[in-house]
């Protein structure tokens, strides 16, 4: 085979700024051959997205320090007059962002951003490049391209703004194109159709490409290699069959094991840290820990309804004109029911905007509902005044989505603990209330002399921990998590699933377990809600909906899921 | 890392402000002309401005660094007592427009709402008429004096701060830490002033440094126009009486007032930008 397009040598990123020094790749060296794609997979902070950063040098220097060689069709890259690397910027090697709705200025009109780039690297005069525009906008499958590419990003979904950046990247015919995880903001059915799309274009135009994703699923849907990064250093690097079924290093393995997927279910799911320590030497992993979970659906103890939500609605009004008037409404929850069992956990599963999120707020009247009732433990929600509402809260609790925002920064995690047992006036004197913060720290499993730290010293899986431990000082019986892992790595999400599971068997939890990743939902639930635009496409014991699903949307779903390649369990085992 | 090197947001901000040179030149000059203020209030070990110590309009020398006036007092020790105006008028100003602004601006942006619409009306209102038209007409109803021009720049310089609280109030009210405090139970009272307050607080403090030289220079602009202080030097009377003086080349007591002035507004500035880097978490790490 002839030489490779892209070719890096032992590049090494340093970061130097006055008060500190870090390496965000160490000694990196891989080929990205003629018309593949290599995709380089890792977790938040791990040095991939530095990687490419440094390819297309877009990386400041100072503070970044940049040594190896990147060979790109012969030439280093590294070594290049600004003036020719911007040349080559966009016209050769082009790139696509995570974030569609940042990655387009605003104030243009979508055509006009992909003419840009024509008009900029190719010399065309305005009309030949907005026709090249609408050439390129029904390329990437954009309906109505003559009268979209005046369409100004607002006017667009996220699907297709990631269209036109796939747009403006493809226009000058590159080499090489460079996708730094194109899809994660989307949602699952749209990022099919977005990896499908970036597919056929790559063989049609003959590109090589470098795709960088955390998500094991997506990488074995495009990739022929993969390069595994690990805390800056590249550990493994094969072909994407190999690397799934004969993987090498421990992080792979764990890697590979912990994402939850729709096949056998284990007990609980394996994590990084069952098949490496701290340092980076490889454990044993012995049968027991991957025996097959066999959920309890029709469980002896407990079968009374613990939650019965009958026919709710939640609608926002939409306000406009000169004095706030109201000019319509947005349904967000459009009349929903179910039933949950005392100690289940229901799954809530949809896409953004499908009204989950705002379901989860309206069953603990974080927000108010329309109409419709919620009936918990025999009472209606809906109906209770202020002060037993308060009492009740004691006992419905939430976990929210992001670690960063759900904790104020301006308090110690002793005080946030603390804070519940204080609004409540319960659990004693200051003393008293530190000691049960200290005892669930450590259920959690964090130190307990770390009450006098602030949430910014923490990770976002410890500080996730911390809510969980918020969320059950009052010793409540009914959680809702909403999209508790979700902003969190693979590896770490394997373990927060495994502590909510731990909770849930210690302090006798019933779940609301809210989230758009199907797998998670299919590992914890006992019993999964299908919701699309505000209503309950279907509802049914977990392994049902997986295998036999009745509803169209929610085999559309399960079909949009990147399957990835089939764990083999076996292989884990030594 | 131990528990005992933990480090809230407030210590780790000031690390950085201390190791920001220039933040440090400010505070320190800042702080001088307070000690300054601070000895002349209680009269002790300052030169004297009030006794005729020499014949008049005397040129700067080494006895008397800034010259003497009309009288033949020394202009030195005039610039010197007008920090004491200056500086109590910045003081004092705050102290009356920041609660003020502070107060208003959170209800507004935490109720939202119709307590919002006349909120932000009124401060629309307040700040569509001219700054110092209204100080002016202030302090002519309320007659000269020192303590009119405290009360007419204490009750004009809340609006700004009170927009700013409002609006970063309002971001905050989403965030998810607020809808957790719900969630345990916690009520209007506890979110706003346990949880959101201490989050906007920053702003509080970078806006006091800015409102401090406002009202100093609003003190020496009221002064100048013979509305201000009465019977004791500052820097805004020292400015007026050097318009007849300039046409006979008597420059010192313009320059030492105007310098005085200067220094303290252009450390405060600096202050308040440094304050802003350090304390935004937004521009943390840059």
């Amino acid at each position: 085979m002839d030489r490779p397009l892209l070719s890096i040598k032992d590049l090494t990123v340093d970061f130097i700024t006055p008060d500190a020094s870090m390496r965000a790749v160490d000694n990196m060296s891989f080929d990205v051959p003629m018309g593949k794609t290599v995709g380089i997979v890792g977790e938040s902070g791990s040095g991939k997205s530095v990687t490419s950063l440094a390819i297309m040098r877009l990386l400041p220097q100072p503070p970044a320090h940049i040594s190896g060689q990147i060979l790109f069709d012969g030439t280093d890259l590294l070594k290049l007059p600004d003036d020719q690397m911007r040349k080559i910027r966009g016209d050769k090697i082009a790139m696509i962002f995570q974030e569609p709705m940042t990655s387009l200025n605003p104030v243009f009109k979508t055509g006009a951003q992909v003419a840009e780039t024509l008009m900029l690297h190719r010399g065309m005069d305005k009309k030949t490049a907005w026709e090249k525009a609408i050439d390129l906008f029904n390329e990437v499958g954009i309906p109505n391209p003559s009268q979209k590419v005046h369409a100004y990003p607002h006017e667009m979904s996220g699907g297709q703004k990631q269209r036109v950046m796939i747009a403006m990247a493809i226009a000058c015919d590159p080499k090489l194109l460079i996708c730094d995880e194109p899809t994660t903001a989307l949602d699952v059915t749209i990022q099919k159709q977005v990896l499908e799309l970036l597919k056929g274009l790559q063989e049609k135009h003959k590109m090589s490409m470098l795709f960088i994703t955390h998500d094991l699923g997506v990488i074995a849907d495009v990739a022929d290699d993969v390069v595994v990064m690990y805390r800056s250093k590249m550990v493994e690097k094969d072909k994407t069959r190999a690397i799934f079924e004969s993987s090498k290093h421990p992080y792979t393995k764990g890697l590979i094991a912990c994402r939850p997927d729709m096949g056998a279910n284990p007990k609980r799911l394996l994590t990084v840290s069952d098949f490496m320590d701290e340092a980076g030497n490889g454990l044993k992993v012995t049968r027991d820990r991957v025996q097959v979970f066999e959920k309890d659906y029709e469980a002896k103890n407990g079968n009374d309804i613990l939650l019965e939500v009958k026919d709710i609605h939640t609608h926002f009004p939409i306000k406009g004109g000169l004095f706030g008037r109201k000019v319509g409404e947005v349904k967000a929850v459009d009349g929903v029911s179910f039933q949950l069992k005392r100690g289940k956990t229901l799954g809530l599963v949809g896409e953004s905007g499908c009204g989950k999120t705002t379901l989860g707020r309206t069953i603990l009247r974080l927000v108010e509902p329309t109409s419709g009732s919620i009936i918990y433990d025999g009472k209606d929600v809906t109906k209770m005044g202020q002060e037993e509402m308060r009492l009740l809260r004691r006992k419905m609790q939430i976990i929210f989505q992001d670690p960063y925002s759900s904790l104020n920064p301006r308090m110690t995690v002793g005080e946030i603990l603390t804070e519940p047992l204080v609004v409540h006036g319960l659990g004693g004197g200051k003393k008293e209330r530190l000691d049960a913060a200290k005892a669930l720290m450590e259920k959690v499993g964090m130190k307990a002399n770390q009450l006098n730290r602030y949430p910014h010293e923490f990770s976002g899986g410890q500080r996730q921990r911390i809510c969980i431990a918020r969320a059950l000082m009052l010793r409540p019986e009914f959680v809702i998590c909403d999209e508790s892992v979700s902003a969190l790595d693979v590896s770490i999400q394997a373990q927060v699933l495994n502590l909510l599971l731990d909770l849930q068997q210690e302090f006798k939890l019933t779940y609301i377990f809210i989230s758009h990743d199907l797998g998670v939902v299919n590992f914890i639930s006992d019993e999964v809600g299908v919701m699309n635009k505000g209503v309950l496409v279907e509802m049914d014991r977990a392994d049902r909906i997986y295998k036999q699903p009745r509803e169209e949307y929610t085999k559309q779903l399960l079909g949009a899921i990147p399957k990835g390649l089939p764990k083999n369990i076996e292989a884990f085992i030594s | 890392m131990s528990a005992q090197d933990t480090k809230s947001l407030w210590a780790d901000a000031f690390s950085r402000l201390v190791r920001d040179r220039w933040a440090l030149i400010s505070l320190v000059i800042v702080i001088i002309y307070a000690g300054i203020a601070v000895l002349a209030t209680v009269g002790w070990g300052l030169p004297d401005w009030k006794t005729s110590q020499a014949s008049e309009y005397l040129p700067p020398s080494s006895q008397f660094w800034l010259g003497t006036d009309l009288f033949g007092r020394d202009v030195f020790a005039k610039v010197i007592h007008g920090t004491k105006i200056a500086m109590s008028v910045g003081l004092v100003t705050s102290l009356i427009a920041i609660p003020i602004g502070v107060f208003i601006g959170a209800i507004a942006g935490y109720f939202g709402g119709w307590i919002d619409d006349i909120i932000s009306w009124f401060i629309t209102t307040f700040s569509s008429i001219p700054n110092i038209m209204l100080l002016i007409s202030i302090t002519l109803i309320m007659g000269k004096g020192l303590v009119s021009v405290y009360l007419a720049l204490g009750i004009t310089g809340w609006v700004g701060l009170a927009r700013l609280i409002r609006g970063e109030v309002m971001k905050h009210k989403e965030r998810e830490y607020v809808h957790a405090a719900s969630a345990i139970g916690g009520g209007h009272f506890r979110k706003l002033f346990i949880h959101i307050l201490p989050n906007v607080t920053h702003l509080v403090i970078i806006n006091t440094s800015l409102q401090f030289q406002t009202a100093i220079k609003s003190e020496v602009i009221l002064s100048y126009l013979g509305l201000g202080v009465q019977g004791e030097p500052s820097w805004g009377t020292m400015i007026d009486d050097a318009r007849q003086e300039l046409a006979r080349g008597v420059w010192w007591q313009l320059a030492g007032a105007t310098f005085a002035m200067f220094l303290v507004v252009l450390a405060f500035n600096l202050l308040g930008d440094a304050l802003r880097d350090s304390l935004d978490p937004k521009l943390k790490g840059k």
